[in-house]
């Protein structure tokens, strides 16, 4: 308002506008309600189980979110949000039910066929299952070997093809312009299609169950695929029971989809009910973007004009409230997202580059305090090691459960005490660091840049004083922790999120040595330790999956130990439907909605 | 002081304000074109444009040197994800242009907007830009313009009502009013709003709430209702603003000389009141306004997030989110371009309603 | 011959937060058709307000008007305010001092001439816009058919003047008040403006009261003369008779600061001492008394009444008429030497 702000300083007495300022502050209570003693929260209700059982065909859903999904492209998305979208209207290879994390053959018929030295894949898939208009012809083998194809070329630039798929044979060490053939990729017939990797891999099966296996026609595709950056995903065409709507041309964009504002699915009518073990209830599901204030959100849903939140939890006064209200209470579950969040410590720069120093950040860090910053318990269970509860016998209880925490303290909250004992045996006389101030890039907003705050208040105790640098979150990642050469020595606002239900997907790329890049890095400890590097090495071809996951149960232990960083909360994500409908989650896919199982009751 | 005795001689100054040139538009062409080139009225348009467009570079170059020299998130990262490595990262920089240098980007950014008006496409979604803005222009020029009818209907008469009864209670309310108006963030009045009179999540449901956004052509009743609560938020401040104004002005203006010989002529109070006084208390707020409207077509960001309004305000917040620079630099020239045009047209009305002004 | 404008006892106060400004106190003027009556004073003296109370342009709320303006028969001061409107600008019309701000600046002349008329008759505007062109054309306006369409800036400050007095005078008032209507005005244009002032008198037989700080004008138009300070009138007479037998102290002030084209140049311009007094803190008994070189104690104490001291020539002071006369004709040869 640029008239407005100019002349504003010269109205009204500056005390005259304290006082309304003031009254009106007061005002703003009063309506919105300070929430009577929020003391304690009632019973959380898990997200495990919550499947949608026993709705009936019909209606619309609505789901509210904050921004838009990352990709429209089912093959470059890759944001828990996204999935939202593309799992109802795509088929990967597998997929999941809601309520659970179990790997299900979706376009599979079966579980895939593996050879004795591990490094063939055979999938059968099944037959009868169409593209929906403007392709509507028969999904073959062909369409999942172009959909993989083209998340290797600089046209679909996808950021985990190489990371899962990159074992295959005859991939390109250079990315083409456009999608070409991979070799150890074959179809043999249209129903069958055969993977061949240069080594055993035990999470190629998990990866199986990513978007990037959802067919894709290339006949109709590869129009779009040719150009500099692709852009089939305002073209894209389904294979699942719902659709974006689109034209008769195929386009979305404007029709069903509209950057930023909303999508829109409806029933895809070449879906055949009997290949798929979706229900599809509803007739349309409509996703309602833009709404940046979550207080708003939380209570359309109450009020029922939105179904569910798509992207973001509501704020933590909202969360007690409505676990503390008995009827209220039944709307609302939490589910563990599958990771968590933790403090890297830059170990390839003093201070943190000694192993002592170390292990006094984990003692004196007050967790506790931590997770307030967040909201409390009712944001999650405190972390004690890297694998989260929602890997439970998938490697959580080998790598100690909740039970395993090498750096003890009472309710969490940080032993000062240890912390110096630790310090001491690093060199430091009676236990205080001595030496130049430590940096932090930290959030400029709450609640990382309450976390910031807290931390380093933590590390004044052990004399450790933090300057801190506030910028936006994705500045935070960006230029500073994800560029090794401008990393500073703590990143406090960082977490990760695994990319399907297999303890390499949090551990790999996060603490390996080998991952370490120039750019885009995510091993932020800069952790380079060969005892562990082997170790992933070691865990990585084995096939059995108990003994898969007993091994890297142990390589979380060993990360653990070496303080690299300091794992604070498995954070949990609140799932708020409204009244009107079934509830249905996507319980492997950190607590988002599932809306191929809701139901409008 | 007059130091010159003109009485007697006819060389008095000739008028050559708009006046004189819209009374040549009613003769020959031939004397239109030459009354234009010669009008002085007609050179300085020709000036300002000049400077208008002068500006725009100028605003656009800045947009892309404040993009690169301070810290923001990198683009091509936020694009990749978190899985990709250095070289696919590389190949994005590539495919974005953002490996070239940055006046070579100007340059190439410039070259397309000049001669294709192609303001390039979002690194968050490969939309056009172009398209993104053109296609939230008239849901903003919705929020905009409803605001600004409400809050000259509601602030002017307001405040010609408190100039007149000055120092009553009325007078008293209607400030105090406006001064309360004026401190309330926008947000916060229109998260009260929603709370109050939404008709889903308000205490009172009666308009449309946040998120109910439809263009006319769909649904006329709809837009109206999904628009009242936004247009009234937005207005508050602006409206009490303009009565403070108005009431200022109207004030100020009736002490004047002129205004003794209206009365001395005999005029009735209401027409002292306002053909003499207010028409002349109104010219600033006429420029006043029309600035202000201008600036609003840029986006009112702070009504449009709230309220969840698809305009081009809530498109330039996201793309800041997102560092989205083409998104960032589209906003950024199109709202520069709306509050340079509303300069020019505000300062040729202005001499339009004002005849001792002259270019 | 009965004067068309009688104001009688006039007194106007303002109750103001910081007091009641007496601004008007007990004024005694008349004035006959025909004739001019120039009201002479410094600032404050009372001279603008009581033109203003003429018009009923001080009937604001803290406004305390008692007395009679008789005009032609009726009394000003309790007219209502309706009829109060069609008698101003109709019947009695004022001009002003400053023609630029007194003239709306965003209306063009002939607009503004066309619209006092339409107050007050139901003409069309046509007809309206014709007695406004005669009007530029009798002020001496040259091209008054163009000039008509001129704004109040495109004119000369002449001519703005010659404008305001065609406004006043287009619908033919009986009496015309000029509040200083010279002043903003070089001398040239000054003279030129009194020329048209004097004609216009002579050819509507209009009756004018010239308010003016500047004895030249007064001597240049004046038929009769009311000497004003304090808001009081203190000494009232026919123009020879103030010039030549001035019998009032201040009077004898007034005359002795101007600097005269027969005397040898002084080293300064006489003034008279002192300073006019607050409106709300009047001195007691003659207002004048703190400044008087003639002070008796009586002044302090009692007020002077407005007496005539011969014919025709009332004086409010409390020196015997005989001294006035000898002080006064003293003055006159110290200056005449």
């Amino acid at each position: 308002m640029k008239g407005l702000t100019s002349q504003r300083r010269r109205l009204g007495a500056g005390s005259s506008r304290v006082v309304w300022l003031l009254l009106l502050a007061a005002l703003a209570f009063a309506i919105v309600g300070c929430g009577g003693g929020s003391k304690s929260s009632g019973k959380l209700q898990s997200g495990m189980g919550v499947d949608g059982a026993g709705g009936k065909k019909g209606g619309t859903i609505t789901v509210l979110s904050q921004a838009d999904v990352d990709y429209i492209d089912p093959g470059l998305a890759y944001y828990s949000f996204s999935y939202e979208v593309v799992y109802p209207v795509d088929r990967p290879l597998y997929s999941y039910k809601a309520g659970s994390t179990e790997v299900v053959p979706d376009m599979a018929e079966s579980a895939p066929e593996v050879s004795a030295d591990g490094k063939t894949f055979t999938v059968h898939m099944r037959k009868g299952v169409r593209f929906a208009p403007p392709v509507n012809r028969e999904v073959t083998s062909a369409d999942v070997k172009y959909a993989i194809e083209r998340g290797f070329s600089a046209s679909v630039p996808s950021s985990y093809a190489g990371v899962y798929f990159g074992g295959l044979e005859g991939v390109p060490s250079k990315s083409p312009a456009t999608p070409q053939p991979i070799s150890g990729i074959q179809t043999p017939d249209k129903y069958t299609i055969v993977f061949k990797l240069t080594a055993p891999s035990g999470v190629f099966q998990g990866a199986l169950a990513l978007p990037l296996t959802a067919p894709v026609p290339e006949e109709y595709a590869r129009k779009f695929d040719n150009k500099k950056l692709s852009d089939y995903g305002f073209y894209q065409v389904a294979s699942g029971p719902y659709m974006i709507r689109n034209d008769k041309a195929g386009k979305i964009n404007g029709v069903g989809y509209t950057p930023g504002r909303k999508i829109e699915l409806i029933r895809n009518p070449n879906w055949v009910a009997k290949t798929d073990y979706r229900p599809a209830y509803a007739d349309k599901i409509v996703f309602a973007e833009g709404f940046t204030d979550v207080s708003v959100m939380t209570k359309k849903i109450l009020a029922g004009t939105g179904d569910v939140n798509g992207d973001s939890p509501p704020p933590p006064t909202e969360l007690k409230r409505i676990t503390s209200d008995k009827k209220l209470n039944k709307l609302l579950f939490f589910t563990p997202t599958s990771g968590g969040r933790y403090i890297p410590l830059n170990t390839q720069k003093p201070p943190f580059d000694n192993l002592h120093v170390r292990k006094a950040v984990a003692y004196v860090l007050d967790r506790e305090a931590m997770r307030k910053t967040r909201g409390g318990p009712i944001d999650g269970d405190i972390a004690t090691h890297f694998i989260d509860p929602s890997f439970t016998k998938k490697g959580f209880e080998d790598a100690g459960g909740f039970s395993y925490d090498p750096f003890p303290s009472t309710n969490h909250a940080g032993d000062v005490a240890k912390a110096k004992a630790e310090m001491k045996l690093a060199g430091y006389k009676d236990g205080m660091y001595s030496g130049p101030k430590v940096t932090m890039v930290a959030d400029n907003t709450p609640p990382g840049s309450n976390t910031a705050k807290v931390i380093a208040n933590n590390l004044a105790k052990i004399g450790m004083s933090t300057s801190i640098v506030s910028v936006t979150h994705p500045t935070m990642y960006t230029v500073y922790c994800n560029v090794p050469k401008k990393e500073p020595a703590i990143c406090p606002n960082v977490g990760w999120l695994a990319d399907f239900q297999e303890p390499q997907t949090l551990l790999d790329a996060t603490f390996n040595g080998k991952s370490i890049a120039t750019v885009n890095n995510s091993n932020w400890p800069l952790l380079n330790d060969p005892k562990i590097n082997k170790a992933m090495a070691d865990a990585a071809p084995i096939l059995d999956a108990k003994k898969r996951y007993a091994a890297w149960g142990n390589i979380d232990k060993m990360i653990t130990e070496t303080a690299a960083a300091v794992p604070w909360i498995w954070e949990k994500f609140p799932g708020l439907f409204s009244p009107r409908v079934i509830p249905a989650i996507q319980t492997w896919n950190s607590g988002s909605p599932d809306v191929a199982f809701m139901s409008v009751k | 002081m007059e130091s010159r005795n003109t009485e007697l001689v006819n060389n008095a100054p000739r008028p050559t304000g708009p006046g004189s040139v819209i009374s040549r538009l009613f003769r020959s062409p031939w004397a239109l074109s030459r009354g234009l080139a010669n009008s002085s009225m007609f050179r300085y348009v020709v000036r300002r444009v000049l400077w208008g467009v002068a500006m725009l570079v100028i605003v656009s170059m800045l947009t892309f040197i404040i993009f690169y020299l301070l810290p923001s998130a990198d683009p091509a990262q936020l694009r990749a994800g978190k899985g990709a490595t250095p070289a696919r990262i590389a190949e994005i920089n590539h495919s974005l242009g953002l490996d070239k240098p940055f006046y070579e980007q100007y340059g190439i950014y410039m070259k397309k907007l000049v001669l294709h008006f192609d303001l390039g496409y979002s690194y968050h979604n490969e939309v056009s830009v172009k398209t993104e803005i053109f296609s939230r222009l008239p849901v903003t020029f919705s929020v905009a313009i409803g605001a600004f009818v409400l809050w000259i209907l509601l602030g002017i008469p307001v405040g010609v009502i408190s100039a007149i009864k000055r120092r009553s209670l009325l007078d008293r309310f209607t400030m105090g009013a406006s001064l309360a108006a004026i401190s309330a963030p926008v947000y916060w009045l229109g998260l009260i709003a929603l709370f109050l009179f939404s008709s889903d999540i308000g205490l009172i449901p009666l308009f449309g709430g946040s998120g109910s956004y439809v263009s006319f052509s769909q649904d006329p009743g709809g837009w109206v209702n999904s628009l009242i609560l936004p247009w009234f938020v937005l207005a508050a401040a602006f409206a009490a603003f303009y009565a403070r104004m108005v009431r200022g002005n109207l004030i100020e203006v009736m002490s004047e000389d002129y205004i003794r010989t209206a009365r001395a002529k005999g005029l009735s109070e209401r027409r002292v009141i306002f053909r003499h006084g207010l028409r002349a208390a109104l010219t600033p707020v006429v420029t006043m306004a029309g600035l202000d409207l201008g600036a609003l077509f840029g986006g009112a960001v702070l009504t449009e997030t709230v309220f969840n309004i698809p305009g081009v305000g809530r498109f330039a917040y996201q793309s800041i989110i997102d560092s989205d620079l083409p998104s960032i630099q589209g906003t950024v020239l199109f709202g520069a371009f709306f509050i340079i045009s509303a300069n020019l047209i505000v300062d040729i009305l202005y001499a339009f309603l004002d005849p001792r002004v002259r270019y | 011959m009965t004067s068309l404008l009688e104001i009688r006892d006039l007194h106007v106060h303002f109750r103001t937060r910081d007091g009641v400004v007496r601004a008007v106190e007990g004024a005694r003027l008349s004035v006959e058709r025909g004739r001019t009556l120039g009201i002479v004073g410094e600032s404050g003296s009372g001279k603008s307000v009581t033109a203003l109370t003429v018009m009923g342009l001080t009937r604001f709320p803290n406004a305390t008007i008692t007395g009679s303006i008789d005009f032609d028969g009726t009394d000003l001061v309790t007219l209502p305010d309706n009829q109060m409107r069609s008698v101003r600008g109709q019947r009695i019309a004022m001009i002003f001092q400053d023609p630029l701000s007194s003239l709306h600046p965003l209306y063009k002349v002939g607009w503004q001439i066309v619209e006092a008329i339409q107050a007050h008759e139901d003409v069309s505007k046509g007809d309206a816009r014709a007695r406004a062109i005669e009007a530029l054309h009798e002020v001496g306006i040259p091209s008054p058919e163009k000039r008509i369409d001129s704004y109040p800036h495109e004119l000369s400050g002449g001519m703005r003047q010659r404008v305001m007095i065609a406004m006043a005078l287009v619908l033919k008032p009986d009496v015309l008040i000029a509040d200083e209507p010279t002043t903003a005005l070089d001398v040239t244009v000054q003279a030129q403006i009194l020329d048209l002032i004097r004609r216009l008198k002579d050819e509507y037989q209009t009756a004018i009261v010239m308010i003016t700080h500047d004895l030249g004008v007064i001597a240049e138009i004046a038929d009769e003369v009311a000497v004003m300070y304090a808001g009081r009138v203190m000494e009232r007479t026919s123009r020879e008779t103030l010039f030549t037998k001035p019998e009032l102290p201040y009077t004898w002030g007034l005359m002795r600061s101007i600097p005269r084209l027969d005397a040898p140049r002084p080293g300064r311009l006489d003034s008279i001492s002192g300073m006019p007094p607050s409106l709300i803190n009047l001195p007691t008994g003659c207002p004048f008394h703190p400044r008087c070189p003639y002070v008796m104690d009586v002044c302090l104490k009692t007020e002077p009444e407005l007496l005539e001291s011969e014919r025709d020539h009332l004086v409010a002071c409390h020196l015997q008429p005989a001294d006035r006369r000898r002080i006064g004709r003293e003055l006159q040869t110290q200056y005449r030497s």
